[in-house]
């Protein structure tokens, strides 16, 4: 009786211990929800710890979703995510299945260039002028094709398909069904849970890109949301915003704390819409290994 | 004997091209993205000029570098961030897994998972615009600090709190998802010990101590080396969308030196020059993490 009566207390200051954690992961982040629905007569009287909007208004999405730059930036990274995202699951696919090849002549070649990838970051100066020679830069096309194979998730990919029983292939090779048939029609179904998981990876990543948008496009018309984001909220350049003071003019009493907390909110929106799916792939711990980054 | 075996490798690729034919893509794009980068690294040794008549100049760039005082700055910053964040936040996730496997399944263990996961896939853009709305004199923080009767504090711009800031966000950011590593294999522990040691009367304290944590062992070193590799990393994105004016000289890190001499300056060979140093230490840092992992856990990092 004793014991169990200890066992509570414990398991009560366990929680409370993560309540406190949890609230302190997502305080910083409803409040920002919060201040982007505030109106700005209001803003300044929102205590830092609110989580709830003072003066409830829309104003500010209606101001971002108005404006043609943020239009065009959402599209922009709405196409390189999608794209960039599907490429980069094919590629990965194929390349997995064949690395897992056992007999595949050549292999112990192209897996020293993977860990050689792994092991070696040759440095962003060489990188770019590497592109420049190629003539990617200020093109759509690198922000797709860059980090297409993330080596890391290949290998990651690449131990769910060794851990398919060989006879599944050999006998599917019996029936006579080629490398393709096998791949896409037998093993993916069963490495399903490793490709949703690479997939979500590459999601996120390709949707949270800004760096290498940031130095390889200098064209404002091609920058994706984040890099709109980073001018206007991290450098608190309203330009990148608003286009001419003119444009800034014709919204009167705009407050830009809550535009920016706008903006914010509008960067987090997709990861808000797919969270309930990467909640549901990675926390049951079906993941095979450790993947960094 | 050779021959037989060339016969063999033809009739190997006749029956397999397929397989050829889809490497093939990738092996392009880690040529233009990976290698043709590797290959440049050669401008380190160059005075390089970006329209040709690049001249070889030995180890000059080096010489430059390390007779620079930034430089010193920026890999004194780079190791005590680097060290500052691996001491201060690498226990919490293991703490926070033995934490969470001890809530049984509810509505309350969800809330808890579903709020400390997020902010993992935020993008540092967005993190920095948050931090800096939480942290500011009217923010969530300074709130608090006034409630206890002291003077707000403009963390941001202060070079006393700056790297403190660094350390707490990427805790902030990391630890809940980090978590989950240890949470499955916390997970494939068989239940039959805790029963045992339950019946044998041991506390929950105990039962962490004796079966939890020596389960675990492997996944703490698996990850610490991990971590150790990529020790001369500090976290570009972070810095980057951290850094202001009042702080540089407090967070300037090794990468986001490079790229401001490199593409801001235009100092490519130097910026490269110093690229190859943190590359060639990066290098020696994961080949030992590497052999050092394959001794205590058989597991290499590949």
């Amino acid at each position: 009786m004793i014991k169990s009566k200890k066992n509570k207390v414990e398991t009560f200051i366990i929680g409370v211990f993560l309540l406190i954690g949890a609230i302190f992961a997502i305080q910083p982040i409803l409040h920002i929800i919060a201040l982007s629905f505030t109106n700005a007569g209001s803003s300044r009287n929102l205590s830092g710890l609110a989580i709830l909007p003072k003066g409830f208004t829309l104003f500010n999405y209606k101001i971002l979703l108005q404006n043609p730059n943020i239009i065009r930036s959402l599209l922009v990274s709405i196409f390189i995510t999608l794209v960039g995202t599907g490429l980069s699951i094919l590629f990965t696919i194929t390349t997995s299945y064949v690395l897992t090849r056992k007999d595949l002549i050549g292999k112990q070649i192209f897996m020293f260039m993977v860990i050689v990838i792994m092991v070696f970051e040759p440095g962003i100066v060489p990188e770019f002028i590497a592109m420049r020679k190629v003539g990617l830069t200020d093109s759509l096309s690198i922000l797709i094709f860059y980090k297409l194979v993330n080596v890391y998730y290949l290998i990651l990919l690449m131990r769910f398909f060794e851990n398919i029983p060989e006879e599944i292939i050999e006998s599917a090779k019996m029936e006579g069904a080629g490398h393709l048939t096998i791949l896409f029609k037998v093993l993916l179904p069963l490495v399903k849970s490793g490709v949703s998981t690479i997939a979500m990876f590459y999601f996120v990543f390709r949707w949270n890109e800004y760096f290498r948008a940031s130095i390889y496009i200098s064209n404002m018309n091609k920058w994706p949301l984040q890099v709109v984001l980073r001018q206007f909220v991290v450098l608190e350049d309203n330009t990148a915003l608003m286009g001419f003071g003119k444009l800034m003019d014709s919204y009167g009493s705009v407050d830009f704390k809550t535009l920016q907390a706008a903006a914010i909110v509008l960067g987090m929106s997709i990861i808000f819409i797919i969270y309930p799916l990467i909640l549901k792939f990675f926390t049951k711990g079906t993941f095979v290994g450790a993947v960094k980054e | 004997m050779e021959k037989k075996k060339k016969r063999l490798t033809k009739t190997y690729i006749k029956e397999n091209w397929v397989l050829y034919l889809l490497l093939i893509p990738v092996i392009i794009f880690f040529v233009v993205y990976h290698f043709m980068p590797m290959f440049n690294m050669k401008m380190a040794f160059q005075d390089f000029k970006i329209f040709g008549g690049s001249k070889w100049i030995g180890f000059k760039n080096f010489n430059l570098l390390f007779t620079s005082p930034i430089f010193t700055t920026v890999l004194k910053n780079t190791v005590v961030i680097s060290l500052l964040k691996l001491i201060l936040i690498f226990p919490i996730p293991i703490i926070l897994s033995i934490f969470i496997n001890e809530l049984k399944t509810s509505p309350f263990k969800k809330f808890i998972q579903t709020s400390i996961y997020l902010p993992h896939f935020l993008s540092w853009v967005i993190i920095a615009g948050i931090w800096v709305s939480f942290l500011s004199p009217t923010g969530a923080v300074n709130e608090i600090i006034s409630m206890l009767g002291y003077k707000p504090i403009d963390f941001m711009t202060n070079k006393a709190y700056i790297k403190g800031v660094l350390v707490v966000s990427e805790a902030w950011r990391s630890v809940g998802w980090d978590s989950i590593i240890y949470l499955a294999a916390i997970i494939r522990i068989s239940h039959v010990l805790y029963e045992a040691a339950g019946i044998d009367g041991a506390s929950r304290w105990q039962q962490v101590k004796y079966i939890t944590l020596p389960a675990l062992y492997p996944t703490i070193i698996t990850v610490l080396i991990l971590n150790l590799g990529f020790f001369m990393n500090a976290g570009f994105d972070q810095v980057y969308n951290f850094m202001n004016d009042s702080v540089i000289s407090s967070i300037d890190i090794l990468d986001t030196y490079v790229y401001r001499i490199g593409l801001k300056s235009g100092a490519y060979s130097v910026s490269a020059a110093a690229s190859f140093f943190k590359g060639v230490i990066g290098l020696f840092l994961i080949i030992c993490s590497h052999l050092f992992s394959k001794k205590v856990s058989g597991k290499g990092l590949w």
